[in-house]
C-alpha cells in the first residue's frame, strides 16, 4: 500500500508535466491543425537553454527563468514561421512529416551546442521529503506539480476569459471568419506557437529539475502527445486530464511490471482509446447542420 | 464612397471570374448585386473585402476604390480596420462559440469601444439574440445564426457593409424581418449596405439602385424602383424557380475549394 501510494504520487506529478506541455499541443492543434510532434524536442531545447542561465552561467533562479521564458516564446514563433506557416491548409500527411523532421533538426541543434551527454546535475527546487501518511514524497516533485498546475490553471483562465484567449478559441474555429473580422490570423498563429513553445519550455525545466538535463526528456516530453490524444485534442482541460492519466499510467505499469514497461505502456493505451473513442474523451462534439 | 473600376478577377491565376465589373456604392446607400448562380457575386465581394486572398482570387486588373484610395491589393485585415465588413453568405457562426462570444470577436477591430453599449445596440436590433446569448451558436436556427453574423458585423461599426446571401434558405417572415432590420440598421446608423441576393423581389423593395451580374459581367443596372418593372428581370425571377438543386451543387463545390489561409 506504501509502494502504491508513493507510485500513485509520483505518476501524478509527472502527469502534471505532461498535461502542461501537452496544451501546447493542443493549441497548435486547435489554432492551426497542426499535429507538432516535435512538441518534445521543444521541451528538450527549452530544458537546455535554461540549463544554460542557471546552471552554465550560474545565474539566479528566478533570472534564469526570466530570461528562458523569453527565449522559449521566440523558439516557438520561430519554429511557426520558419516551417509549418507554408503548411496551413496543406494535407495533414505533410505537415505531419514535416514536425518528425523538424524533431530531429532540433534534437541536432540541441546536441551541437550542449553535447550528447547527461549536463551537470542542477537544483531547482529546494531538496527536502514530507512524510504523507506512510508516503514520502520529495519536495522537488511537490514543487513541480504544483507549479504544473498553477501554470495549467492560468493558461485555461487564459482561453476562457481574456481577448487575446478568445481571438485563439475564434481562430480555432476558423480563419477566414476571423479575417472577415479584420481580426489577424497571423498574429494569433504567433503567439500560440510562443505560448506552445513556454509550456513545452516550462515542462522541459521540471522535468530536467527532476530527472536531470539529458536528450532523453525528449522522448518522456513526447508522452503529452498520447496526453493529448486522450483528452481530446481540442480541449485544453482534457490535456491536463489526458496528463495525469498518462502520467499515472507509466507509473503503475513502471513500478509493478518493469522500468521499461512504463512508457510503451502509455502508448498501448493511447492506441485502445483511440480505438474506443477516436475523438477521446473531452473532443469538441462535431456540430453538424444542414 | 466605394468604386469598382473593370475589376478582373482571377483564381489560382488562370480561371478568368470578373471580366470587368464597375459599381459604385455612395455613401449611406443601399445597392443590391442580383444574379444567378455562379454569376460572380460572392467574388465580388471578396474581391472589395480582401478576402479573395484566402481563395487564390486576385484582382488582376481594373482598381478598387474606398474613399479616394485604392484598397486592392491589401490585406483582408486592414480593409475590414477601413470599416469595409463583409457578412459571409451561409451563416459563418464561430460553431463551438456561444452567441455573445461571437459577438464580441466582431467588436475587437474597434479601438476604445465601449462593448457594453455596442452589445445593447446588436441586442436592440435582435432582441431575440439576446435571450440566446449564452447558446452555443451552431446549434441555433438558420434565422438565428444570420442574425447573428449579421450582429458582429454590427459590432465593428462598420462604414459599409458587406452582405452575402442573408435570406438563402431562410422562411419568408424571417427573411423579411432581417430586410427591415437592415433598412433600419442602414438608416440610423449610416451604414452603407451592397447586398447580394437570389431574393430579387425583397432586394429591390428596400435598395435604391440594382446592378445585375452575369457571367463576370455587370449586365444591368438602375434605380431598384425601375429594374423592377424590366422584363428581363422579370425572367431573372424565373430562375429563381431552380434554385434549390443548384444550391446543394455549389455547397458540394464550396467545400472541395482549395484554400490558402495566409
Ligand atoms: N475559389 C475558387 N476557385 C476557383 N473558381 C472559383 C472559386 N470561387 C468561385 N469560383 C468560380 O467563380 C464563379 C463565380 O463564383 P461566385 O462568385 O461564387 O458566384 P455567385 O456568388 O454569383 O454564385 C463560379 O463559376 C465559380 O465556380
Ligand atoms: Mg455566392
Amino acid at each position: 500500500m506504501e509502494f502504491f501510494g508513493k507510485i500513485v504520487a509520483a505518476g501524478l506529478m509527472n502527469g502534471a508535466v505532461y498535461g502542461l506541455v501537452a496544451i501546447g499541443f493542443v493549441l497548435i492543434y486547435k489554432s492551426s491543425s497542426v499535429l507538432n510532434f516535435s512538441q518534445g524536442y521543444m521541451l528538450l531545447l527549452g530544458g537546455y537553454i535554461f540549463w544554460s542561465f542557471r546552471g552554465g552561467l550560474r545565474l539566479d533562479l528566478f533570472l534564469s527563468l526570466l530570461l528562458t521564458l523569453p527565449c522559449a516564446f521566440l523558439m516557438g514563433i520561430l519554429i511557426e514561421r520558419i516551417t509549418l506557416r507554408p503548411l496551413i491548409g496543406q494535407p495533414l500527411l505533410s505537415m505531419i512529416t514535416v514536425t518528425i523532421f523538424l524533431s530531429l533538426v532540433l534534437e541536432g541543434v540541441a546536441s551541437l551546442f550542449w553535447g550528447t551527454y547527461p549536463l551537470e546535475q542542477i537544483t531547482i527546487f529546494p531538496k527536502g521529503a514530507l512524510k504523507l501518511g506512510k508516503t514520502v514524497l520529495t519536495t522537488e516533485s511537490l514543487f513541480a506539480f504544483g507549479l504544473a498546475i498553477v501554470v495549467m490553471m492560468v493558461l485555461i483562465f487564459f482561453f476562457r476569459y481574456t481577448r487575446l484567449g478568445l481571438s485563439m478559441r475564434g481562430v480555432a474555429e476558423g480563419h477566414e471568419i476571423m479575417q472577415s473580422m479584420g481580426i489577424s490570423v497571423k498574429r494569433i498563429l504567433t503567439i500560440c506557437w510562443g505560448i506552445a513553445g513556454v509550456a513545452a519550455t516550462l515542462g522541459g525545466i521540471l522535468l530536467g529539475g527532476t530527472l536531470g538535463f539529458q536528450l532523453g526528456l525528449s522522448h518522456i516530453g513526447l508522452l503529452a502527445i498520447p496526453a493529448a490524444f486522450i483528452g481530446g485534442l481540442e480541449s485544453p482541460e482534457g490535456a491536463v486530464l489526458g496528463g495525469l492519466l498518462i502520467g499515472l499510467i507509466e507509473s503503475i505499469v513502471s513500478g509493478y511490471v518493469g522500468k521499461a514497461a512504463g512508457v510503451p505502456a502509455s502508448y498501448i493505451v493511447l492506441i485502445v482509446v483511440m480505438l474506443f473513442r477516436p475523438y477521446g474523451f473531452f473532443g469538441l462534439e462535431r456540430i453538424e447542420r444542414v | 464612397m466605394l468604386k469598382l473600376n473593370n475589376v478582373e478577377v482571377k483564381y489560382v491565376g488562370v480561371i478568368l471570374v470578373l471580366r470587368g465589373v464597375s459599381l459604385e456604392v455612395r455613401d449611406g446607400a443601399i445597392v443590391a448585386l442580383l444574379g444567378s448562380n455562379g454569376a460572380g457575386k460572392t467574388t465580388t465581394l471578396k474581391a472589395i473585402s480582401g478576402l479573395l486572398h484566402t481563395e487564390l482570387g486576385e484582382v488582376t486588373a481594373g482598381s478598387i476604390e474606398y474613399d479616394g484610395s485604392r484598397i486592392d491589393g491589401m490585406d483582408p485585415e486592414q480593409i475590414a480596420k477601413r470599416g469595409i465588413i463583409q457578412v459571409m453568405e451561409g451563416r459563418q457562426v464561430l460553431g463551438h462559440l456561444n452567441v455573445e462570444e461571437n459577438l464580441l470577436l466582431g467588436g475587437y477591430i474597434v479601438k476604445n469601444s465601449d462593448i457594453k453599449k455596442d452589445l445593447d445596440m446588436v441586442y436592440d436590433y435582435f432582441p431575440k439574440l439576446k435571450s440566446l446569448r449564452h447558446s452555443t451558436s451552431g446549434y441555433l436556427s438558420g434565422g438565428e445564426q444570420q442574425m447573428l453574423v449579421m450582429g458582429r458585423a454590427m459590432m465593428a461599426h462598420p462604414k459599409i457593409m458587406l452582405l452575402d446571401e442573408p435570406s438563402l434558405g431562410l422562411a419568408p417572415l424571417i427573411v423579411d424581418e432581417i430586410f427591415d432590420i437592415v433598412t433600419r440598421f442602414n438608416a440610423e446608423e449610416k451604414t452603407s449596405v451592397l447586398i447580394v441576393e437570389q431574393n430579387a423581389r425583397a432586394a429591390l423593395s428596400i435598395t435604391e439602385y440594382s446592378y445585375v451580374m452575369e457571367n463576370g459581367r455587370v449586365v444591368l443596372d438602375g434605380p431598384s424602383s425601375k429594374l423592377a418593372d424590366n422584363e428581363d428581370i422579370k425572367e431573372f425571377y424565373l430562375g429563381l424557380s431552380k434554385l434549390g438543386e443548384k444550391k446543394s451543387y455549389r455547397q458540394v463545390k464550396h467545400y472541395k475549394r482549395r484554400k490558402r489561409w495566409l
